[in-house]
């Protein structure tokens, strides 16, 4: 054992084995993504080209493009498992790296700053053939290309359609049932029009058919690609051959970057009528979690972030002055998404099936702690079940605020709060909060709203005695049976943040009000089991109810019907009407309304009247504005939209993005 | 997991620069410090350490808030006790109820030998090797929502009871052969008898630094859970500070008390809880003479 | 023979790891409360603003749980994906990224963990059993006393909160490293290779640090103790000069039980890589693994869980047979 021993030499081999292992196994971990890399210009990435003389720095971006020449934006959907699809025939294509906003075109796109539909493929708004409402001529602009050099033509559309048609059932992309029972025939005219015939009166064919604020249920196809494609279903378009003006140069196989670049003859794309956009290149990349990003992003490693918490925001800007957010004063952002955080309750579960019951949450809800305490006072209030913004304002809030402030519950109490922005900012200001960024005037009520729901409690012990239920010796409200109710509130965890702590907040506050609530968080795939199954959803934080983006409501208020509603213990899921309002007033207003032609004032006049009747039984606690924080970063890029600048939204995920690149300028650096 | 540092093997006849004992008193004045501090100290206040907008937000450090207060309006210095509570409590319930398994499983198994043997070393080896986390990541995605604290405890004796059962069956194993228990054998003792009274005194002690270790895993692993939001993040623990620090970026807001004074605390009460069962370990290895 | 008959029992154990493992996690994420379906279902009404009729969700729905394999009972199910499992290492498709297959999923991020860890695992255990045999070997000196600091202070730190000071350290305030990790596609080249290394080298100074401590602090205890038996102190009064005696006595015979710690510590350490891929961003399996329990993709979830089980006790398992080269009684029978 003593004697010079092999071991030493065992332990020397040893070592050996173990660099060898180490050595081998690191080609294998760059060998395995460029195996996988499928698409193109892969081995351009690695070359990086010659800067473009447009001067700058000579700074290089880690996927070798020109740092002056290059616009950095922050995915919206953190890193994506599967970054090789481009099938838009396939649901869960990368659809939010770039895809929506650079790669396809439109036969019409919305103007999210106004909620106007332009045409972008097509060449005008459609001819209307008949009265019912159910034939339409759309003709197309010449003299669009295809990234590859062919044309785009009406067979490109009727291709599509013929796709969509045969594809039914098999291929997942959720545009394929919506158009195929929304479109009965169709016809080809001649190379630029086309007619299309749908099975109902239709007021929404251009944004149906087009874009409805954010995406389309009809992507056009390149038919001369698809066309040679065996199996639909499985194809991942490798190299998207696309509408609009940049096509993809190179994506991370890990799924964290996409990298765009500007076509040459972008004149000839969808979006050429527009303008050259600036940047040659634009980078998709995602930064890690809100930590790793706000660090990245004070170290100006990217342009343009998307839904950073208001936190970051601040940390951005103390420690970097060129990060800005969309205002220099509160709320800061931009408030003009087309859906607002609100608190579903199902409407057939006991107590909540009373409608005193409801509203005595609603009074017990204080909006100005939950707004503060969750989103350091960046919210504007909205009472109405949607969001407050430039275009249903004029619709539906001013049109109603007497109405509000008359407004009575049962027992003759005014619910109304006209002053809640005035306190919002002495609530601010007591807090210590530099009166520089606190509007004033106007601004007061623009910023936080026109008003909500008064705070308070002891009418809300009130309502709660009408069905029964008393404050036991804990403080907590106790049912006729003398058992405390337990409210459960389910809320999002850490995918969506901004919700999150709005959820607990909301917990917090019921809490002091003697609602014993319990917030429990799920991750989204369990969300979406809430929201759906009638047996399980009691309260919670949720969006989907609210999404009124243009004065057409209906577009998303059609799904609160009979159909969608199930008794009140079934498991059975249901898509839709998630608060389950059982009331066949609404439902008949809302079937009306539908048939209505969406731009006459009768068409607006029903829509108040639904809100008031929803208001009225309150079905649904609508909250806020969902706050979309998109800080900029002027470093490298100048001129985003801002509130004094606001020639578009700041939206990159929106046809805005589109006028964005076209505007926006490059430092030079 | 903790208990691998327990090195039973050594008798310490060259002396460490570092004595024994001053660990055991470093780390047991830590511990007493933090017990008696979270236990005592909640009495002193009426105040809800999770309520939000008790306070103005993002106070500075003062004599009335010791640690400022964070952006949710609470007293850090207060919602870092009550956490250092609630992990302790963890600690402790899910710490025993490994212990009992453990031994019960280790010295039955070490004692009783054949198949029971060999079933019971299958399961451990099979515990030790299956990596927890993505368990705890399934189980944490269930029960987060509207569980108490007793089912993460219990979660974490389910996947915590293996490598304490291993060490104990090991020492039982080479105790069987030892003289003394043969001795009792063939006195006509029970095996109950045997195990109780021959045994477990000379497991006791490894029971003892077992223990102290395993609350150290239950606390880390829940703390872990938490960092990545998948414990009950609303009850104040110290893995959940650390999530709200995260999650209101309170290093970047110059809020650098909330997120430095909870690594501080784990680090310390850690630190404590290793010089305790360390210094335990080998007092006892010492007391022993020989291992 | 001694070294067959270890062979085979640790063989044995090997399966019957395996076997239970699989069980486990296989019916762990039925009992998940998120269902694919309707997640899917209810992002595609939040993404196409409820245009969808009831019929169309019902059509969406029976057409995905036949593409998904959920219909049957859950038995049924089983019995079916046993069937792919082990004979086809076929998880079926991700839910989430229908149609992808599970398995060209994980094959993508594998190397990333892989490569991770076994550099970090060599790493920590070849240094920090350097250090704690030079300060076992020489524990009289005070440099020995600090070294053995460093592991009393290192060890009990959890792996969450040194890698988030590494991070604030390295890559905010001093900035030697990025904050978070990008990877170039294409050919494979020396200038790649060093990319990856430079874009993994905080998650790996993490692991490595975490790994450290008790490397450390067993090593040298075992190093004392080990340098006072009588074959050491033969040896010195021989005249074996002190390097020889600290490597081919001491440390010789501290190796054993140092291997056997690492074997059982393996299922741990991957706990922690995990832990610091998603802490990181690394694109490796732990946050594939997260990202799936997140969406209730069951198979995806199934099968990075079965992929991490399968890989740890592997490991646990060529590691088990290389022991004999280290452990005389079992190389030759006693």
């Amino acid at each position: 054992m003593s004697r010079k021993s092999p071991l030493t030499s065992w332990v020397i081999a040893l070592v050996v084995i173990m660099s060898m292992i180490l050595s081998a196994c690191a080609p294998s971990v760059a060998t395995a993504p460029a195996a996988t890399q499928a698409s193109s210009g892969s081995t351009e990435a690695t070359n990086p080209p010659a800067s473009d003389a447009t001067g700058g720095s000579g700074e290089m971006t880690e996927v070798g493009t020109p740092r002056s020449e290059t616009l950095i934006v922050q995915t919206f959907d953190g890193k994506v498992d599967v970054p090789d699809n481009f099938n838009p025939l396939n649901a869960s294509y990368v659809l939010w790296r770039g895809l929506r906003e650079l790669a396809w075109g439109y036969l019409w796109e919305m103007d999210t700053a106004t909620g106007q539909s332009y045409p972008e493929l097509a060449a005008e708004m459609p001819k209307i053939l008949d009265d019912q409402h159910t034939q339409f001529q759309v003709s197309l602009k010449k003299g669009i290309y295809w990234s590859d050099g062919v044309e785009f033509t009406a067979d490109d559309v009727i291709y599509t359609l013929d796709t969509y048609f045969a594809g039914k059932g098999k291929l997942t992309y959720w545009g394929i049932p919506a158009i195929t029972g929304y479109v009965k025939s169709y016809k080809k005219i001649d190379n630029y029009t086309v007619e299309i015939e749908t099975t109902h009166p239709a007021y929404d064919f251009v944004t149906t058919m087009g874009v409805y604020t954010w995406g389309s249920l009809f992507n056009i196809l390149p038919k001369h690609v698809f066309e040679k494609v065996e199996d639909l279903s499985t194809f991942k378009n490798p190299n998207p051959v696309t509408l609009g003006a940049y096509t993809l140069k190179s994506f991370d196989p890990n799924g964290q970057w996409h990298l765009w670049q500007r076509r040459d003859d972008w004149q000839r794309s969808s979006t050429g009528w527009m303008g050259q956009p600036a940047p040659k290149y634009i980078l998709y990349k995602n930064f890690g979690d809100e930590q790793t990003r706000t660090l990245a992003f004070i170290k100006n490693q990217y342009d343009v972030d998307t839904f950073m918490s208001p936190d970051g925001i601040a940390a951005g800007k103390k420690q970097n002055p060129l990060i800005k957010s969309f205002s220099p004063v509160m709320p800061y952002h931009d408030m003009g998404d087309a859906c607002s955080y609100g608190i579903l309750m199902n409407n057939q579960k006991a107590p909540l099936d009373n409608p005193n019951v409801r509203w005595a949450l609603a009074l017990s809800l204080d909006l100005k702690s939950v707004g503060f305490n969750s989103m350091n006072g960046e919210f504007r209030a909205s009472a109405l079940p949607m969001p407050d913004t430039q275009i249903t304002h004029p619709a539906f809030f001013a049109p109603l605020e007497q109405w509000l402030k008359d407004f009575k519950l049962e027992d003759g109490y005014q619910p109304w709060d006209p002053n809640f922005a005035a306190d919002m900012v002495k609530k601010m200001t007591d807090a210590g909060a530099d009166p520089s960024t606190l509007p004033t005037g106007d601004n007061v009520t623009k910023s936080y709203g026109m008003g909500w729901w008064k705070y308070d409690p002891a009418e809300a012990e009130k309502l709660m005695a009408t069905a029964g239920y008393k404050k036991g010796a804990d403080g907590f409200y106790a049912g006729p049976d003398g058992k405390t109710w337990e409210v459960e509130l389910v809320i999002p965890s850490d995918w969506n943040k901004v919700m999150q702590r709005v959820g607990f907040s909301i917990a917090d506050s019921w809490n002091k009000a003697g609602f014993k609530t319990n917030a429990r968080q799920v991750d989204n795939g369990e969300f979406g089991k809430v929201q759906n199954t009638n047996s399980l959803l009691t309260t919670m934080v949720n969006w989907t109810p609210s999404c009124v983006f243009n004065t057409n409501y209906v577009q998303n208020w059609r799904s609160i019907t009979k159909d969608n509603l199930k008794p009140v213990d079934s498991n059975e899921e249901i898509v839709g009407n998630n608060m389950r309002v059982t009331d066949e007033k609404i439902f008949a207003q809302i079937v009306e309304a539908g048939s209505m032609d969406q731009s006459t004032p009768e068409f607006l006049q029903t829509g108040q009247e639904i809100i008031k009747g929803m208001l009225s039984q309150m079905f649904y606690i609508n909250m806020m504005n969902i706050p979309t924080t998109i800080p900029t970063n002027d470093t490298y890029w100048t001129n985003f939209p801002k509130a004094d600048n606001a020639y578009s939204v700041p939206y990159t995920w929106w046809s805005s993005f589109k006028k964005i690149l076209v505007t926006i300028k490059p430092t030079g650096k | 997991m903790a208990d691998r540092i327990v090195s039973t093997k050594s008798s310490q006849k060259g002396r460490s620069p570092l004595k024994l004992n001053a660990r055991l008193y470093v780390g047991l004045s830590i511990i007493s410090v933090f017990i008696l501090g979270s236990f005592i100290l909640p009495f002193f206040t009426d105040v809800d350490p999770a309520a939000q907008g008790t306070y103005l937000k993002n106070m500075p450090l003062s004599a009335k808030h010791l640690l400022g207060t964070n952006s949710l309006g609470q007293d850090i210095f207060w919602f870092l006790v009550f956490s250092i509570r609630n992990s302790l409590l963890i600690g402790l319930g899910a710490s025993f109820g490994i212990t009992l398994i453990s031994t019960f499983l280790g010295m039955s198994a070490g004692y009783i030998g054949g198949w029971y043997e060999r079933i019971v070393v299958l399961f451990i080896d099979t515990f030790i090797t299956i990596p927890v986390l993505p368990i705890l990541i399934v189980l944490g995605a269930l029960v987060r929502g509207n569980t108490s604290f007793a089912i993460v405890a219990a979660i974490l004796i389910v996947f915590g009871w293996a490598w304490n059962a291993r060490t104990i069956r090991s020492m039982v194993l080479s105790l069987r052969e030892r003289e003394f228990i043969n001795m009792a054998r063939f006195s006509g003792a029970g095996t109950f008898d045997i195990i109780y009274k021959e045994v477990f005194p000379h497991v006791y002690a490894y029971m003892v630094v077992g223990f102290i270790n395993t609350i150290l895993f239950a606390i880390n692993t829940e703390a872990a859970l938490a960092v990545i939001g998948l414990s009950k993040i609303q009850v104040p623990t110290l893995g959940s500070i650390i999530f709200w620090a995260l999650n209101y970026n309170a290093l970047m807001i110059g809020q650098t008390a909330w997120i430095v004074a909870p690594i501080v605390a784990t680090v310390l009460l850690f630190l404590g809880l290793f010089l305790t069962s360390t210094g335990y370990n080998e007092l006892f290895a010492e007391r022993r003479g020989v291992a | 023979m001694k070294l067959a008959q270890y062979v085979l029992q640790r063989f044995a154990t090997y399966l019957a790891v395996l076997f239970i493992g699989l069980t486990i996690t296989f019916f762990l994420p039925r009992f998940m409360p998120g269902d694919p379906i309707n997640n899917y279902i209810s992002q595609i009404q939040a993404r196409a603003g409820q245009t969808l009729s009831p019929e169309a969700v019902e059509q969406i729905r029976n057409s995905l749980a036949e593409l998904y394999g959920l219909k049957g009972n859950l038995f049924t199910q089983y019995v079916g994906f046993l069937n792919r499992v082990i004979l086809h290492f076929d998880f079926g498709p991700s839910f989430t990224n229908y149609p992808e297959k599970v398995s060209t999923i994980l094959l993508r991020a594998l190397p990333y963990t892989v490569g991770l860890l076994l550099t970090t695992t060599a790493l920590s255990w070849i240094i920090g059993n350097l250090i704690g045999l030079v300060a076992g070997y020489y524990n009289k000196r005070a440099g020995a006393t600090v070294l053995e600091l460093l592991g009393i202070v290192l060890y009990p730190i959890p792996y969450y909160i040194l890698a988030i000071s590494v991070l604030i350290v390295l890559a905010f305030w001093l900035q030697i490293f990025p904050i978070s990790p990008t990877f170039l596609p294409g050919e494979f080249t020396w200038e790649k290779f060093k990319q990856i290394l430079y874009n993994s080298i905080l998650p790996a100074l993490t692991l490595v640090l975490a790994g450290f401590g008790w490397n450390i602090l067993s090593m040298k205890s075992l190093a004392v103790s080990t340098k006072e038996e009588p074959f050491v102190q033969f040896a010195r009064l021989k005249g074996v000069p002190n390097w020889n005696r600290m490597t081919g006595y001491v440390f010789r015979n501290a190796l054993l039980p140092q291997v056997t710690a690492l074997i059982l510590s393996l299922g741990t350490i991957f706990n922690g890589a995990l832990l610091t891929e998603m802490i990181f961003s690394y694109p490796g399996v732990g946050l594939l693994m997260r990202t799936a329990a997140g969406a209730g993709d069951y198979n995806l979830l199934y099968g990075s869980i079965t992929l991490s089980i399968i890989a740890v006790a592997t490991a646990a398992f060529i590691l088990d047979l290389i022991y004999p080269l280290f452990d005389p009684r079992i190389r030759l029978g006693r």
